[in-house]
């Protein structure tokens, strides 16, 4: 034991473990053999060069996202592949103190790196620097002295950095360099304190986070908080780093420099997020969110057509870029988004033979359904010429119509708008959909209980613009309400069938059909009061196409609701010059009809032929309100085959008279009837009539619409 | 709870060592959110000489959340609005400029150089700021009198009362500068 003591080789071990107390001694049979690790953390950081890699491995550098990685002196070629490091990969010293050690023998040294990233010569150099120093020393213990000038000489990194502070090394070590360098800043970091500018917090760096790109030190407690706020919020934008200014500097210096990334990246990776770590379920949101924004923000998106779905759906054309752009956001984290990513490529590469294709075809990443990004309908194959992709806000030349249909045809309620549309009946309106009264003409708010004031004389002596007006438009507002002149160009009885579809397509478009009934009613009892107060016979005097009605009114005013029979108005327009044609007169009413003509010749209520047939009619069928428009074609011709006899006509003809002298410009409109259109029509229905077919003309559904009548 | 303790380091800093011509103190009975501090008139600007209040407004989820810093005592500026709320136009605390590290000690540093150099770029004012373009004069002229009708009292806090309380302002000049020995 003594002996042991005397053993110098004992004597420079304890000492030496005292001074590195992490040497270690690898073999239990010999405790001679000590190992050390030796740091090489030059004190300049060294410019690193991977000279080859510049051809095959420089992609993966830029991923690796090594702190400090960057642009190296004007006088290296821009490819070759270099980084500022600040640690290398450590030596690993293994010395043997033999049994001759030190009086004879030096100690044997092993040196090692893993990676072997020192050149054998270097490390050649090391190992027989131990010798030397021994017979410097004068063949003494230089266990110290010999790990001291390791030590040194790895602050240079043994002479292999040249003066600009570069040092060549195999690229086949790259990565396992830059790694030992990000893990050995990391442990360097872990030991050092930070002053959180959040919480403002002093924190040990092991409880801190350096932002990737800038390099500012947060503690990782205030960068979850912010950020899984921020990302739970929606704020995308947010996620950037919280140094005041940091981003915005960043930003506008790589835009300056523009020399790395086109477009500035100021936001943050994914995968840093979860280095800090968040979340994987906030970071998958911030990936999704950020495509979201991405997609939004890009005009050219192409959203999915399928109404359940809706999802962002992008052209090939679109994708491609973004794509790209997006996975590198996503890296490890981003999940489906870069599956559907890698889709992509693929899916573009099998279209590419057909190149419009690829423009038209855009396939929804979310349900899949290929989809033409042109006009919206499931792909129909190139070929296929379909209209392009408009605005949102660009109308249709049809929904123009439309509008402008409605706009020229169209009243609406003063209380909510909602546009109504006069089939038929008086000028008085109640909104279908907030029960309003108003007027169709002006659109002014009529009184419910006084509606009919706003058309006749104020009992100051007052008139409204609309006095007089109740039944002007009687037939509707617009051509093609009620029967209108569908088919216009012939007679025959083929064309009066379309009429009626028009019809019934008109109807469902103006969404009014309820209100056609409302108004009805409305009309109707008003018409009644008004009937009583002002005669009745004013507003129906100024047009003459109203005769039926009048005719109604005269007849069953007194009984029961003296209107009823207005809704025939529309074929009221047409009558009276049917009654002048030929066919009309050859069915017997004749008589009636040639009776009108006269009034018709004197630029009158061309419709007191009308009238009077209708008068004749009411005569023949007096419990037949209901399906006045049915039956007037019809009745007309009963009426005239139940004799329509002259004393009715005359009777009629007289009223009639009395109301023309009673209104003297009231007779005027009916001149108007006259209009080659309304010939037309009136020629169109006695052919109709002829064949027995006029129903058609009018409404083929006996009425629910007409039961009002009653 | 972070919140809590950033929010008084912060005030301990605005407190011991404040920005210069501003004073910071807790007003009675409020939580640690709501801070006044008293800005004095820069040298050499209009408001020279003027006492203005500054009513600081900590959200809850402070630092996360921008303050808001509103003038408690009326100021013709062109980023003030010229009236009883008196906010401020300041790029700063944009929800989407806001930087959580930001201290209130810098907020309040660029609150004052907003009265040193106004940004008629960037106005809440329109009309004044195009007087202070185009008629510097004038726009002086109100300035200081606004000074000397609205900022020469100590100033008042309760902005409920601001607009009534300005022109008791006025008659009180003999205590102005009371409540800012502090700096």
């Amino acid at each position: 034991m003594a002996d042991d003591f005397d053993n110098p080789r004992d004597v420079e071990l304890s000492s030496l473990s005292a001074i590195y107390p992490e040497i270690q001694q690898p073999r239990p049979d010999d405790p001679y053999t000590i190992t050390l690790d030796v740091p090489v953390n030059p004190s300049k950081a060294v410019t690193v060069f991977f000279p080859a890699a510049a051809d095959d491995a420089s992609l993966p550098t830029s991923a690796n996202g090594v702190n400090g990685a960057g642009p190296v002196g004007p006088d290296q070629q821009a490819p070759v592949d270099s980084h500022e490091l600040a640690h290398l990969p450590s030596l690993h010293l293994e010395i043997t103190l033999g049994p001759l050690y030190p009086t004879e023998q030096p100690p044997q040294i092993t040196i090692s790196t893993n990676p072997p990233w020192l050149p054998a010569e270097t490390i050649k150099r090391l190992e027989d620097d131990a010798p030397r120093l021994w017979e410097e020393m004068g063949r003494d213990i230089i266990g110290f002295t010999y790990i001291d000038h390791v030590q040194q000489a790895a602050d240079n990194v043994f002479g292999l950095v040249d003066d600009k502070g570069s040092l060549e090394v195999d690229p086949r070590h790259k990565i396992a360099i830059l790694d030992y360098d990000i893990k050995a800043r990391r442990a360097a970091f872990e030991k050092e304190t930070f002053d959180c500018g959040v919480c403002l917090e002093p924190k040990k760096g092991s409880a801190c986070h350096r932002m990737l790109d800038c390099g500012h030190v947060f503690c990782v407690r205030c960068l979850q908080d912010f950020y899984n706020n921020a990302i739970k919020e929606g704020d995308i934008a947010a996620v950037k780093c919280l140094g005041p200014n940091c981003a915005k500097q960043r930003s506008k210096a790589a835009s300056l420099s523009s020399k790395k990334r086109k477009k500035p990246r100021t936001f943050i990776n994914p995968s840093e997020l979860l280095q800090i770590p968040l979340d994987q379920e906030t970071v998958k949101r911030y990936v999704t969110l950020k495509y979201k924004t991405e997609l939004e923000a890009d005009k050219n998106t192409v959203y999915c057509p399928r109404p359940w779905c809706n999802g962002a759906a992008r052209s090939k054309k679109h994708k491609k870029p973004q794509g790209l752009e997006l996975a590198e956001v996503s890296d490890d984290s981003a999940s489906e988004d870069e599956d559907d990513e890698d889709d992509g490529p693929e899916g573009e590469g099998k279209s590419r033979p057909y190149k419009a294709a690829e423009e038209l075809l855009a396939i929804c990443e979310e349900c899949a359904f290929a989809f033409c990004s042109r006009c919206h309908q499931s792909w129909h194959g190139e070929f296929v010429r379909c209209t392009p992709r408009r605005d949102k806000e660009e109308l249709t030349a049809e929904e123009l119509a439309s509008l402008e249909y409605m706009r020229l045809h169209t009243s609406p309620c003063p209380t909510c708008g909602a546009p109504a549309q006069k089939t038929h009946g008086c000028n008085h309106m109640i909104c279908y959909r907030c029960q309003s009264h108003f007027c169709y003409l002006c659109s002014a708010w009529l009184d419910p209980g006084n509606p009919y004031q706003h058309f006749n004389e104020a009992p100051d002596g007052r008139v409204t613009g609309c006095y007089m007006r109740l039944w002007e438009l009687e037939m509707g507002d617009g051509d093609d309400v009620g029967i209108g002149f569908a088919g216009g160009r012939g007679g025959g009885a083929a064309q009066v069938a379309p009429a009626a579809v028009r019809i019934q397509d008109l109807i469902p478009e103006i969404e009014e059909p309820e209100e056609e009934e409302e108004e009805a009613h409305a009309a109707a009892e008003p018409q009644h009061e008004e009937a009583h107060a002002n005669g009745g016979q004013v507003g129906v005097a100024r047009e003459g196409p109203l005769v039926l009605r009048i005719a109604a009114n005269q007849r069953a005013g007194p009984g029961r609701g003296a209107p009823r029979g207005r809704q025939p108005a529309p074929p009221a327009v047409p009558a009276p010059p049917a009654a002048a044609p030929l066919p009309v007169a050859a069915r017997g009413g004749a008589r009636a009809a040639r009776g009108g003509r006269p009034q018709q010749q004197a630029g009158r209520g061309a419709g007191a032929a009308a009238a009077a047939a209708a008068g004749a009619q009411r005569g023949g069928h007096p419990g037949a309100g209901a399906a006045v428009a049915r039956q007037r074609g019809r009745g007309r011709g009963r009426a005239r085959r139940q004799n329509n006899n002259n004393p009715a006509n005359q009777a009629e003809r007289a009223q009639r008279r009395n109301l023309n002298n009673g209104n003297g410009n009231l007779g005027d409109l009916g001149g108007d009837v006259l209009d080659p259109r309304h010939e037309e029509w009136v020629r169109q229905f006695v052919q109709a009539a002829l064949n027995d077919e006029e129903d058609i003309l009018f409404f083929d559904d006996d009425g629910p619409e007409w039961d009002f009548l009653d | 709870m972070a919140s809590q303790k950033r929010i008084a380091k912060e005030l301990t800093e605005c407190t011991s060592s404040p920005p210069t011509g501003v004073t910071v103190f807790l007003p009675k009975d409020s939580d640690l959110h709501r801070w006044h501090a008293i800005l004095d008139g820069p040298e050499n600007t209009v408001y020279q000489g003027g006492k203005f209040g500054l009513v600081i407004s900590l959200p809850t989820d402070y630092p996360f959340k921008a303050p808001t810093i509103t003038f408690a005592t009326r100021i013709y500026h062109p980023n003030i609005t010229n009236d009883s709320l008196g906010n401020i136009c300041l790029g700063l605390l944009k929800p989407e400029n806001w930087k959580p590290s930001t201290r209130l000690l810098s907020v309040l540093e660029a609150v004052r150089a907003l009265l040193v150099e106004p940004l008629p770029d960037d106005p809440l004012e329109a009309r004044i700021a195009d007087e202070y373009r185009s008629d510097r004069k004038e726009f002086e002229k109100t300035a200081r009198n606004y000074v000397q009708r609205y900022a020469k009292g100590p100033p008042k806090f309760d902005s409920s009362e601001n607009s009534s309380t300005a022109h008791e302002g006025d008659d009180k000049k003999g205590g102005s500068g009371s409540g800012t020995g502090g700096s």
